[in-house]
C-alpha cells in the first residue's frame, strides 16, 4: 500500500505568503467592487464638494470659522463614511446573500482581508477628500496652514474608522440591524459630531461626551494638521483614537479567529 | 348548446365599485406594510425631531427671527423624502421583487390603487411633521401663530410629495435609476433647497430654478400656516403646488394605463 502524496507543498505562512495573499485579496475586493466604486467615488466628491458649497446657502455671509470647520470637517466625513457606512452594508449584504463564510474559507490569512479592506478604503476617500478640499479652496478665502501632521492623522482616522466598522459588521449577524446601524452612525456623524461645526454649538453633555468617542478626535487631528489656533491639544486625540483603533483590532481578531 | 354563465354577475364600474375597491387596496396596502409602518413612523418622527436640532447646530447663536425660519421649514423637510424617496423606492422593491405586475392584475380601478398610494403615504408624514414643529418649538422658545390654514397646507405638501413620488416610481422602468432620482431628490432638498434657510442667499440661477421647482413652495405654504408676515404671496405657492399635484398625476396616469 503506498501513502499519499500531501495535496500542495506550498507552505502556508511567511511574510512572502503573507504579501501575495494581500495583493490577491486587494485584488478581489476591488474586482468584486467594480460595479459599486464609480458611483461611491462619484458620491463621495459628490457630497464632499456638495457639503462645502451648502454651507453658503445656510449663511448668506459665512462667517470665516464656520467656513474652516466645515472645509476641514468635511474631511473627516469622505474619509469615515465609507469605512463605518458603506463597510457594514457590503459585509451585511455578503451575511444576508450567504457568499460571507465562502470569504472566510479562501487560503489566505485573515489579516490580508482586513488590510485589504482598509487600502480600498484608502483608495475610495482619498479623491473625494481631494475635491472637497480643492473646492473649500476655491469657495473660500481660508486659513490653512497645511502641516506633515497631515499624513498621521488621515491615515489614523481612515484606519479606525474602518477598523470600528469592520469590527461592528462581523460582529452582528443580522444585516437588518446592521442595516439599522448604519442608518443611526450617518445621522450621528452629520448632525450630532462637532465634525463640521464647532463643539461649543452642541449642548453642554453631547459636547462632553465627544472627546471620549472617536469622531471628535478623528475631526480634532485632521483639522490640527491643516490649520493654526483652531485646536489646541492633539495628543490626547491621538491617544483615544489609538485606543479605539487598538479595541476594534483586537474585536475583530477576536470575531474572526472564533471557529463555528 | 348552451352559453356559459358568466363567471361574475357584479358591474366592475360605477362610484360603489371604485369606492368598494379603494377600500380593499387601503387595507392590502396596510397589511403590506405591517412588517416595516411602525419601524416607518419611528425613524420618520426622529428625523424630523433631528432636523429641527441639527440645523441650529451648524448655524450657532441665532437670532429669534432666524430660528423661526429655520424651524418652519423643518415640517416640510421632514415630509419630502417620505412621499418622494420612500414610496418610489417601494414601487421599485416590487419591480425587482416582480409584485409588481401582480399589484396591477388585481380586480380594482387603477385610480382606486393610486388612490390608497396617495391617502397612505399622505396621512404617515403626519407624525414627523408633528414632531419636527414640536422639537422645534421646545428647543428655540418660538413665537408660532398658527391658522387653521396649516390643515391644507400640510395635506398638500404631503399629496404632492407622494404625487411626484408616485409618478417617478411608474414612469420609470429600472428601478436602479429609481433609486438613483430619490437619491439626487434627497440630497437637493436637504442640502440645496431654499426651505430652512432664506432664497436671497441663493445664487440668481438657483433661485430661478426654485421658483419653478417646488420645494420652495412647499416650505412657503407650511411656514405660512405657522407665522404671520414671513411669507409673501402665498397663493401663488399654492396654485404652483396645484400644478405639479395635477402634473405628476397625469404622468402617473400615462405610466399606468399603458398596456405591455
Amino acid at each position: 500500500m503506498t501513502t499519499l502524496a500531501p495535496p500542495t507543498a506550498d507552505l502556508r505562512r511567511g511574510v512572502a505568503y503573507w504579501w501575495h495573499s494581500y495583493r490577491m485579496m486587494l485584488r478581489w475586493q476591488l474586482v468584486s467592487l467594480r460595479l459599486v466604486l464609480p458611483v461611491t467615488v462619484m458620491v463621495q466628491v459628490l457630497t464632499g464638494a456638495g457639503f462645502v458649497l451648502a454651507l453658503g446657502l445656510f449663511f448668506g455671509q459665512v462667517p470665516p470659522r464656520a467656513a474652516l470647520f466645515i472645509s476641514t470637517g468635511v474631511l473627516v466625513l469622505t474619509l469615515v463614511t465609507i469605512g463605518l457606512v458603506l463597510g457594514p452594508q457590503l459585509i451585511a449584504q455578503q451575511k444576508a446573500e450567504q457568499t460571507y463564510d465562502f470569504l472566510w474559507s479562501l487560503p489566505v490569512p485573515r489579516t490580508t482581508a482586513a488590510l485589504a479592506w482598509v487600502t480600498t478604503n484608502l483608495v475610495l476617500g482619498v479623491p473625494g477628500m481631494a475635491v472637497a478640499l480643492a473646492v473649500a479652496l476655491w469657495r473660500y478665502d481660508l486659513d490653512l496652514h497645511v502641516s506633515p501632521a497631515i499624513v498621521p492623522a488621515v491615515l489614523l482616522t481612515l484606519f479606525t474608522g474602518t477598523m470600528i466598522g469592520y469590527a461592528l459588521a462581523h460582529a452582528l449577524d443580522n444585516p437588518m440591524l446592521i442595516g439599522a446601524i448604519t442608518q443611526l452612525t450617518i445621522f450621528l456623524i452629520l448632525g450630532f459630531s462637532p465634525i463640521n461645526f464647532p463643539a461649543d454649538q452642541l449642548p453642554g453633555w453631547l459636547a462632553a461626551l465627544h472627546p471620549w468617542l472617536p469622531l471628535a478626535p478623528m475631526a480634532d487631528t485632521v483639522r490640527a494638521a491643516l490649520t493654526q489656533g483652531v485646536v489646541e491639544d492633539v495628543t490626547r486625540s491621538y491617544l483615544v483614537l489609538g485606543a479605539w483603533a487598538a479595541a476594534s483590532v483586537a474585536a475583530t481578531a477576536l470575531i474572526l479567529a472564533r471557529r463555528r | 348548446m348552451t352559453s356559459a354563465a358568466l363567471a361574475s354577475p357584479t358591474l366592475r364600474r360605477g362610484p360603489g365599485y371604485w369606492l368598494a375597491g379603494y377600500r380593499w387596496m387601503l387595507r392590502f396596502d396596510l397589511a403590506s406594510s405591517r412588517s416595516w409602518l411602525a419601524s416607518f413612523v419611528i425613524v420618520q418622527v426622529l428625523m424630523g425631531a433631528g432636523m429641527a436640532i441639527i440645523y441650529g447646530f451648524y448655524l450657532g447663536d441665532m437670532p429669534p427671527a432666524a430660528a423661526t425660519f429655520l424651524a418652519t421649514g423643518a415640517p416640510t423637510q421632514a415630509l419630502v423624502p417620505l412621499g418622494m424617496a420612500m414610496l418610489p423606492s417601494l414601487i421599485a422593491v416590487r419591480k425587482i421583487e416582480g409584485t409588481y405586475d401582480f399589484m396591477w392584475s388585481l380586480p380594482v380601478p387603477r385610480t382606486a390603487t393610486a388612490a390608497s398610494s396617495f391617502t397612505i403615504f399622505t396621512l404617515l408624514a403626519l407624525p414627523g411633521v408633528a414632531a419636527s414643529l414640536g422639537v422645534a418649538a421646545w428647543r428655540y422658545d418660538l413665537d408660532l401663530r398658527v391658522s387653521p390654514w396649516v390643515v391644507p397646507a400640510v395635506l398638500l405638501v404631503s399629496l404632492m410629495a407622494a404625487s411626484v413620488g408616485f409618478g417617478v416610481g411608474h414612469a420609470v422602468p429600472d428601478p436602479g435609476i429609481t433609486n438613483l432620482i430619490t437619491n439626487l431628490i434627497i440630497f437637493v432638498v436637504l442640502m440645496f433647497s431654499p426651505v430652512a434657510f432664506p432664497i436671497e442667499n441663493f445664487p440668481g440661477w438657483l433661485a430661478a430654478a426654485h421658483r419653478v421647482l417646488p420645494f420652495w413652495h412647499m416650505g412657503n405654504v407650511v411656514r405660512d400656516s405657522l407665522t404671520d408676515g414671513l411669507v409673501p404671496a402665498v397663493g401663488t405657492s399654492y396654485l404652483v403646488l396645484g400644478a405639479w399635484t395635477l402634473g405628476t398625476w397625469l404622468l402617473a396616469a400615462w405610466a399606468i394605463r399603458r398596456r405591455r
